[in-house]
């Protein structure tokens, strides 16, 4: 599989929403506090309104419905949605929980974007297709997002 | 932080489909249903079959690009049932096809599918369309 680097995103979390037992799993919601992504054909910051919406399975893995909306230095709107799972060693996964800086290596975070934005100069976002590999840090996630060529 | 994406190979899927269900313009673009009536799907760590009941949701979109939303059910050489879908995108001006299969099973031998993501690059055969799909490392 080749790909190439789309962006590195670096992303600031609000105080999580426990939301608590639902049918599915345990289900949080962590909004965002803003952001940054760069690479070299866009950067910007991430707008309010932006969020993770988590589910922790039963058995453990931990299933993230990202949804953000960026906002390149040139004013374009851009909608990003992204399917993501996390999960690891038990030893590792209580350590993030309990904020510490782990190595990314350690587990696995992975989350696949989609793009969505009516603006001409990035309309190639719309046809492709994405994997990120994230690198969860106390004040939020840091993601190197690829295009899949 | 890991600057590269690594991944591995998880099948080789092959399906065979009937006559499409032409639904037409819709809001969304011009929707044809393909039903999925088998195929095959071989890898290092399953093989089986498709079994007939799925199909592949297309959308054809004013820009020239598809959308593709799939939906099968695999059967593995030793009679377990794995719930596939995928969604995609084919351009093919741009010779782009490719595809973010996720994978449900309630089996134990094959629940590492439920922990992983994966990519896959379709290829539109004269005998079917044949999709290569990775795991994302």
């Amino acid at each position: 599989m080749n790909t190439r680097l789309l962006m590195m995103m670096h992303v600031n979390v609000a105080t999580v929403l426990n939301v608590g037992a639902v049918p599915h799993g345990i289900r949080r919601t962590a909004p965002l506090r803003g952001g940054t992504f760069e690479g070299p054909r866009l950067r910007g910051t991430i707008l309010p309104a932006s969020a993770d919406w988590q589910l922790l399975r039963s058995d453990g893995v931990l299933e993230m419905d990202l949804r953000f909306t960026l906002q390149t230095d040139d004013g374009a709107l851009i909608s990003m949605s992204s399917f993501g799972l996390r999960h690891g060693p038990p030893d590792v996964i209580a350590a993030l929980g309990r904020g510490e800086t782990v190595d990314p290596s350690t587990y696995y975070f992975r989350t696949m974007p989609r793009f969505q934005t009516a603006h001409p100069v990035y309309s190639f976002l719309n046809r492709l297709i994405a994997v990120a590999s994230g690198d969860r840090r106390p004040d939020g996630p840091i993601y190197t997002i690829h295009e899949v060529l | 932080m890991s600057l590269s994406i690594n991944s591995r190979p998880l099948m080789i899927l092959r399906l065979a489909t009937s006559a499409t269900h032409d639904i037409g313009s819709t809001p969304q673009g011009t929707l044809t249903i393909f039903p999925v009536t088998g195929g095959s799907f071989e890898g290092e760590r399953l093989r089986g079959q498709v079994l007939a009941g799925g199909g592949d949701w297309v959308t054809a979109h004013e820009s020239g690009t598809l959308t593709l939303d799939l939906r099968v059910t695999l059967e593995t050489d030793d009679s377990e049932l794995i719930h596939m879908t995928f969604t995609g995108v084919r351009d093919d001006a741009n010779h782009y096809f490719r595809t973010v299969p996720r994978f449900e099973t309630a089996a134990p031998k094959y629940a590492f599918l439920n922990r992983l993501l994966a990519i896959g690059t379709g290829d539109i055969r004269p005998d079917g369309p044949v999709h290569i799909i990775e795991e994302i490392l």
